[in-house]
């Protein structure tokens, strides 16, 4: 049954997982994982909380596929609610967690390193999240969107629900301060 | 490659006119990947359909009783029209003793029957 689906359309996906097929919605898990991944554990450094979040969107992506149109990508859906879902959980940190918060940024950053095969792919990956937690969460997340999901300034913008110059405008304070940060590392 | 490399990615992914697919293509290659854990698909389908499934449980043992009433329900009444008639037949009239089974019984009989005297 998995192996049927792996050539399966998304749209026949979401038919199947809203009439209760559980190997339809694992398929979408499965395609789309990753790329959850990149933003919340890009927006929130690689911890458990991370994973919980990343569950949470596949939950609330479940409950509310009925609600997907198809108008959208599901992908891009999808996107979007994680970037909700992360934004909330650094929201709800800052107000409750305020000491583990310093000038707004994230402090979870932990990586483990028994995960990278090689010293240099776990230099590489510490270098761009701590690249990315010296950012606000208004910065991080465009950064995020670009450098770790490949999206335009265009695309980063629609996702985001943002007029294009802002984001352009976040671009360009980032890139200031980015520049200022990796001098250090 | 070189961590001077990555910094100039890093920057460059925060400038317009980059190329950001580029820009992640060749992180990725340099070991920039994120993933959840290997359970991580086993963990979202359990939370979502160990729930369905228990809901089912529920909905159908409700229905599984709902049925088993019904069946007893009709049987009882079956039995108890067999009784009244047995009853009328034996006796020539239903009386609430004679549906009991005291028709011709007296209180002294009852006394001896429950004492054993």
């Amino acid at each position: 049954m998995k192996e049927l689906y792996r050539q399966t359309d998304e749209v026949e996906l979401v038919r199947a997982s809203i009439d209760g097929d559980k190997f339809a919605f694992e398929e979408i898990v499965n395609r789309y994982r990753k790329m959850v991944a990149r933003t919340v554990k890009g927006m929130l450094g690689d911890s458990v909380f991370a994973e919980d979040i990343g569950q949470e969107v596949f939950l609330k992506l479940y409950y509310s596929l009925s609600e997907f149109r198809g108008e959208a990508k599901l992908s891009t859906y999808i996107q979007k609610i994680a970037i909700n879902l992360t934004l909330n959980e650094i929201k709800r940190r800052k107000r409750f967690f305020p000491m583990f918060s310093r000038d707004g940024k994230n402090e979870l950053s932990g990586f483990d390193v028994a995960d990278f095969d090689t010293e240099e792919k776990r230099e590489a990956i510490e270098l761009v999240n701590k690249a990315l937690m010296s950012l606000d969460p208004k910065f991080r997340i465009i950064l995020v969107m670009r450098m770790l999901q490949g999206y335009s300034t265009k695309e980063t913008a629609a996702v985001l629900n943002l007029p294009l110059g802002t984001v352009l405008s976040r671009l360009s304070r980032a890139r200031e301060q980015l520049k200022e940060v990796l001098k250090k590392l | 490659m070189k961590r001077s490399e990555i910094k100039e990615l890093i920057i460059g992914s925060a400038d317009n006119d980059a190329d950001p697919q580029n820009i992640s293509r060749r992180l990725e290659d340099a070991g920039v990947t994120f993933d959840f854990s290997k359970v991580f698909n086993e963990k979202v389908i359990s939370k979502l359909f160990t729930t369905v499934i228990s809901d089912d449980r529920e909905l159908e043992f409700t229905r599984n009783l709902n049925f088993v009433f019904y069946r007893i329900a009709l049987t009882g009444i079956a039995a108890i029209v067999v009784l009244l008639i047995s009853i009328f037949l034996m006796e020539g009239s239903i009386s609430f003793n004679s549906f009991i089974g005291l028709s011709d019984s007296y209180d002294e009989s009852i006394v001896c029957l429950l004492t054993g005297i």
